[in-house]
């Protein structure tokens, strides 16, 4: 039988096709704009498919409580848009941030650079409302940011990857728009130079929205999104920080930071080719980046003082896998591990899987209660 | 005979040895948590002195289908650690050592008993500080702050428990021993985490956890502005958010909780309707940038005083003030009952008419202290239990104010959890399905429902067959009905 395409308007009709697909057992693939399926170990292409783009119905700002719920077909780009008419957003910048959905960041749980200030998805949702595999729709959270009334289902879905349902609406805690940004950006001599020093920035009094560091020519984007006054003393600050390591440093404002911004994303979304997450300590980053392996051409983005870093590789798949081996042993090694997100198919299969989750035994129980006829995708742990 | 018959407690004593509490006068400490009218008498009481400890006790009452509730410090103010009397209180003051303090990657791991304030007082020197502040921080412990999800006057910024926890070792009720969360960000697989912080104790028994610490700002200034009505304080917190300012913490009180703070801790507070504390934190040059904002909008919205704290002195006798207005009550009033619940921030003035009305309706007087910048609500409802029928009468108000915010569009607590106090008021905020849903996950850690049960729920659920493979009930088969 050939993979159906359906594209439900509600989240009534969306769970109703939930249940007729369980009563058929058949196995669904939840998508919104398509742009992070592959970051699941789970074939989707010849699936049957559950679009989210027909839900646009019931977007909702309360300026005043800085919050907003915004329904999951929209992409993060209008809803910000939006937003923006009473000077606030919501402060996630995934990869493609352009295209992807407010349902597909919530799933993915992505965020970017100004992760550094303002979290993941997970760490902004206040409410959610969700199609399940049973045919109902269900709501946890709610529209008030403190709320500690029953389990919070919310950040249960954030990363979920579709695998306990279908998020048709979330609920978001809003952020003012700055009155003024710039980016430093920083060449530094050496790769360990350009962690030390977001390290020192981490610690420093400084408060800048984004560290994100370039590799492997290392630079780091210094984001400010604070008064002019306060950026300038700022900038000066961190000048001063950053000229022992002999750092050459530019400012960028306006159109000229956004195309530093643009083109930071378009290092590694730009091309298909074999994407990984790595999250470690800081403080550890720094072995993460040596030896690599010969013949694996890489480069990374990341969140620096974080730990997070998006490594793109490209290479025959058997160099790929082996460096993606070197990578996984030396995340866990700086107490953090390696998340697959997109690969070619033999690179995965040579790859091998990651490590069991310490909890997996328990996630496949919650999995096996939300979804006890395992319609929908599997639990994505990285894999 | 009940559960806890003498062999299962012979095997309490192997599990935690030395740690059982046999004398019946010292398991009345543990009849109740903050909340102290409702109480009961544990079955048997434990205090292990480590996560082994734990997992033996708690694999026993897995074994014998024994109920366990987690207590921390016993600070809760919605009977979430209420004991259950055929089951065992696990208090976990014992485990109490922070285990590693990590300043370049600003996260410290500790055991559950370790207080709040104590990790702060412990990386204080690197320059560092736990940012979640609850009232109680001084004695509440961090196990009982994963548990409630714990927010402080400092959330509005800076978040809950839930921002601040990257990886917990628990117990889960069936005895497993297992890591949730990773230290670095981003573990793989579902969020537990995320569900477990919250979740009221009735999900595991955490043993140990990793958390995360921040830098202490560089400056911080503290503005006390004294307003003559609650609208007009109201207005200013309306206008600085619109500015685009989110402060660290923005707090208000009424004219009778600014009396009972005055008779008690005496930090001289103006005399108005009602005072606003804003404070600001961050690099000197933004908080000096900010400030000026934040001092003319409260000018506008008809501030009558203006007081800068200028030093930490004067800072923290404005926050003195606050922390004590709960039990600063007691000088005002014999009794009061603390009510928690949540209103969407533009809906305050409108939920503070109505709570005025009531209180003129009732004959109670009713104090207001709150968390202005996120709309959550303390009304302290004052009474006389030595007059026949006021605690009902006090608690019925309460009742109704929780109305109130739901029917704004808010929430039943927003900081003091549900346990066993607020469990029948969930269904007035959640539907049916949205509570079987939270359920599920209950099934899945906890599918004997041993583990803090009672709470959260209004109804206990049946776990039922542990789910595998689908197959088709006769019922389904037959066509007479479809499976939920």
């Amino acid at each position: 039988m050939a993979a159906s395409h359906t594209a439900p308007v509600t989240a009534a009709d969306m769970a109703a096709a939930l249940a007729d697909a369980a009563r058929a057992s058949r196995r669904v693939v939840p998508v919104g704009a398509a742009t992070k399926l592959a970051w699941h170990d789970d074939p989707f292409e010849t699936a049957d498919t559950l679009s989210t783009r027909g839900l646009l119905d019931g977007f909702a700002h309360y300026a005043g409580d800085l919050v907003a719920t915004i329904p999951a077909g929209m992409t993060l780009a209008e809803a910000n848009a939006r937003l923006a008419a009473a000077g606030q957003w919501l402060p996630v910048d995934p990869l493609f941030a352009d295209r992807a959905t407010i349902g597909g960041i919530v799933a993915t749980n992505d965020s970017g650079p100004r992760r550094y200030r303002h979290g993941a998805p997970r760490d902004l949702i206040v409410g959610i409302e969700v199609a399940l595999a049973d045919g109902r729709v269900v709501h946890a959270g709610g529209r008030v940011v403190k709320n500690v009334a029953g389990y919070d289902l919310s950040r249960l879905f954030c990363g979920s990857h579709g695998s306990l349902g279908v998020v048709t609406s979330a609920t978001f805690k809003l952020v003012p728009l700055a009155a003024d940004s710039c980016t430093l950006v920083a060449r530094l001599p050496t790769l360990a130079a350009a962690l030390a020093c977001a390290q020192a920035l981490a610690h420093s009094p400084l408060t800048p929205s984004a560290i994100e560091l370039q590799a492997p020519d290392p630079v780091l984007l210094i984001r400010f999104e604070t008064t002019a006054t306060a950026r300038t003393q700022m900038l000066a600050a961190t000048n001063a920080l950053l000229q022992p390591s002999g750092a050459e440093t530019q400012v960028v404002h306006g159109d000229a930071e956004h195309a530093v911004w643009t083109d930071h994303d378009r290092r590694i979304s730009a091309s298909t080719h074999t994407l990984l997450k790595v999250s470690v300590l800081p403080s550890a980053a720094v072995r993460v980046f040596t030896a690599w392996t010969p013949g694996v051409q890489w480069a990374a983005n990341g969140r620096a003082a974080l730990g997070v870093f998006v490594v793109r590789l490209q290479g025959t798949a058997d160099h790929v896998a082996t460096e993606i081996s070197r990578l996984r042993r030396a995340a866990e090694l700086a107490h953090g591990h390696l998340t697959m997100l997109d690969a070619p198919p033999d690179v995965k299969r040579l790859a091998g899987p990651s490590p069991e989750a310490p909890a997996a035994a328990l996630m496949q129980a919650v999995k096996a209660r939300f979804d006890p006829h395992a319609v929908l995708r599997r639990v994505c742990d990285g894999r | 005979m009940s559960a806890l018959d003498s062999a299962f407690l012979s095997r309490l004593h192997a599990a935690a040895p030395g740690g059982v509490i046999d004398d019946p006068a010292e398991r009345l400490t543990y009849e109740s948590d903050a909340l102290v009218h409702l109480r009961a008498t544990p079955g048997a009481v434990v205090l292990p002195a480590s996560a082994a400890e734990v997992q033996a006790v708690v694999r026993l009452c897995h074994e014998r289908g024994v109920p366990f509730i987690a207590r921390g410090h016993g600070t809760g103010l919605s009977g979430g650690a209420l004991p259950h009397p055929d089951g065992v209180l696990i208090g976990l003051a014992r485990l109490n050592r922070i285990l590693d303090v990590d300043v370049p990657n600003l996260r410290v791991t500790v055991e559950p008993g370790v207080t709040n304030l104590d990790i702060t007082r412990r990386v204080a020197p690197f320059g560092c500080y736990y940012a979640p502040d609850p009232s109680s921080q001084s004695v509440c412990s961090i196990g009982g702050n994963i548990a409630e999800n714990s927010g402080g006057a400092h959330c509005l910024k800076y978040g809950f428990t839930v921002h601040h926890v990257l990886s917990v070792e628990a117990v889960l009720p069936d005895g497993t021993l297992t890591t949730i969360g990773s230290s670095a960000l981003d573990a793989p697989g579902l969020d537990l985490l995320g569900v477990l912080v919250g979740s009221e104790g009735t999900l595991a028994v955490v043993t140990k956890a990793a958390l995360r610490i921040l830098r202490r700002p560089e400056a911080v200034l503290t503005l006390l502005a004294g307003f003559p009505s609650i609208d007009a304080a109201g207005d200013a917190v309306s206008a600085i958010i619109g500015h685009g300012i989110i402060p660290a913490a923005v707090e208000m009180m009424d004219r009778l909780t600014i009396d009972a703070a005055e008779a008690s801790v005496q930090p001289n507070f103006p005399k108005t309707s009602a005072v606003l504390i804003v404070e600001l934190d961050g690099p000197q040059s933004e908080v000096d940038d900010l400030f000026v904002t934040v001092e003319r909008v409260c000018r506008q919205a008809g501030a009558e005083t203006v007081e800068i704290a200028r030093d930490q002195g004067q800072r923290e006798r404005i926050w003195k003030g606050r922390k004590a207005a709960f039990a600063a009550m007691g000088r005002v009033s014999p009794n009061y009952y603390v009510q928690d619940g949540v209103v969407p921030r533009t809906r305050l003035s409108e939920v503070l008419r109505r709570i005025r009305d009531l209180e003129a309706r009732s004959g109670l007087r009713i104090g207001n202290v709150f968390h202005a910048g996120d709309g959550n609500l303390h009304p302290l409802i004052c009474y006389d239990e030595a007059i026949p029928g006021q605690a009902q009468h006090a608690e019925a108000v309460a009742s109704e104010i929780l109305q109130y915010c739901i029917d704004a569009g808010g929430a039943i607590t927003g900081e003091h959890g549900v346990g066993a106090d607020k469990k029948s008021y969930m269904s007035k905020m959640f539907a049916d399905a949205d509570l079987d849903t939270m359920q599920l996950v209950r099934c899945a850690f906890d599918p004997a429902n041993l583990c803090n049960p009672g709470k959260v729920f209004p109804t206990p659920r049946l776990c039922g067959e542990v789910p595998g493979p689908y197959r088709q009930h006769p019922v389904e088969r037959a066509g007479l009905g479809e499976r939920f």
